[in-house]
């Protein structure tokens, strides 16, 4: 069953402090947290998170695509990795 | 420095009875694998054409050169697959092939040793490079694959320098409240 529109979308408490907090900081910093259930909101766009999985924190830089998904879908708790190949990696 | 040869597949097993084997592609594009012309075994004493035919449950469907019948398939199931370095085409002027960056040391503007490079990864937000093995940190640290995070990679050197960014590191376990 979904969650009742009336009550909005669930985010920690602590994270929209701390993200309003790294809003000011003229440095961009990572955001660490462990809530990952916390919903993504159109004011963490342009904020970096990590987020933990269990073992480390991975980093979520958020975009405005992310916005109302969680936090934690973008932190998967069962990695794979395969074989390079000719697989590239770009800076964006 | 580029890595001499790369593992571009494996042949996973026999297709059918006439020779046809299904590989286990490596490639971004499953099907490139037999765009880099003859490939070569894990000594690299024999060459091996592939010509890819079709992908089938998450692997390619592919003729080998040589290969006819079935027990021919099965003689090569397990055979890996490698392909010179320098056959693979330039990439741009900020891209890099994985396999020239895994294995690279990866050191901080301080000098401390964060270990290698061991994988990236793309989970949707954004591409990561995991290092592990320093003394900077116990654990892997996954950092995001930004200018600011890692400003040089210097691949004739054998190392890239990273910069982990404020926070991602400091702090403890310590929940939020």
């Amino acid at each position: 069953m979904a969650r009742s529109v009336w009550k909005g979308p669930f985010v920690e408490g602590s994270l929209i402090k701390k993200a309003e907090k790294s809003r000011g900081n003229i440095r961009s910093e990572v955001i660490k947290t462990w809530s990952r259930r916390s919903t993504i909101l159109p004011q963490f766009v342009g904020l970096t998170f990590g987020v933990y999985n269990g073992k480390k924190f991975i980093p979520v830089s958020v975009t405005e695509e992310m916005v109302g998904h969680k936090l934690g879908e973008f932190s998967p708790t069962r990695t794979f990795t395969g074989h390079a190949g000719d697989k590239k990696v770009s800076k964006d | 420095m580029s890595k001499g040869r790369i593992l571009l597949g494996v042949v996973a097993a026999p297709h059918g009875v006439r020779g046809l084997v299904r590989i286990r592609s490596y490639t971004e594009d499953p099907m490139a694998i037999a765009s880099y012309g003859a490939l070569s075994d894990e000594k690299g004493t024999k060459e091996y054409r592939v010509e890819a035919l079709s992908s089938v449950k998450g692997a390619v469907l592919a003729r080998i050169e040589g290969v006819a019948d079935r027990t021919a398939a099965e003689a090569v199931r397990g055979l890996r697959l490698y392909v010179e370095r320098e056959r693979l085409p330039e990439t741009g002027e900020r891209e890099w092939y994985e396999a020239d960056l895994i294995g690279l040391a990866a050191f901080d503007r301080e000098g401390r040793n964060w270990g290698k490079v061991m994988a990236f990864h793309d989970f949707g937000a954004g591409r990561t490079m995991e290092v592990s093995g320093g003394s900077a940190s116990r654990n892997s640290v996954m950092l995001p694959f930004t200018d600011e995070a890692v400003p040089e990679i210097d691949v004739e050197g054998g190392k890239v320098t990273v910069d982990p960014p404020a926070g991602l590191l400091t702090g403890g376990p310590a929940k939020e409240e």
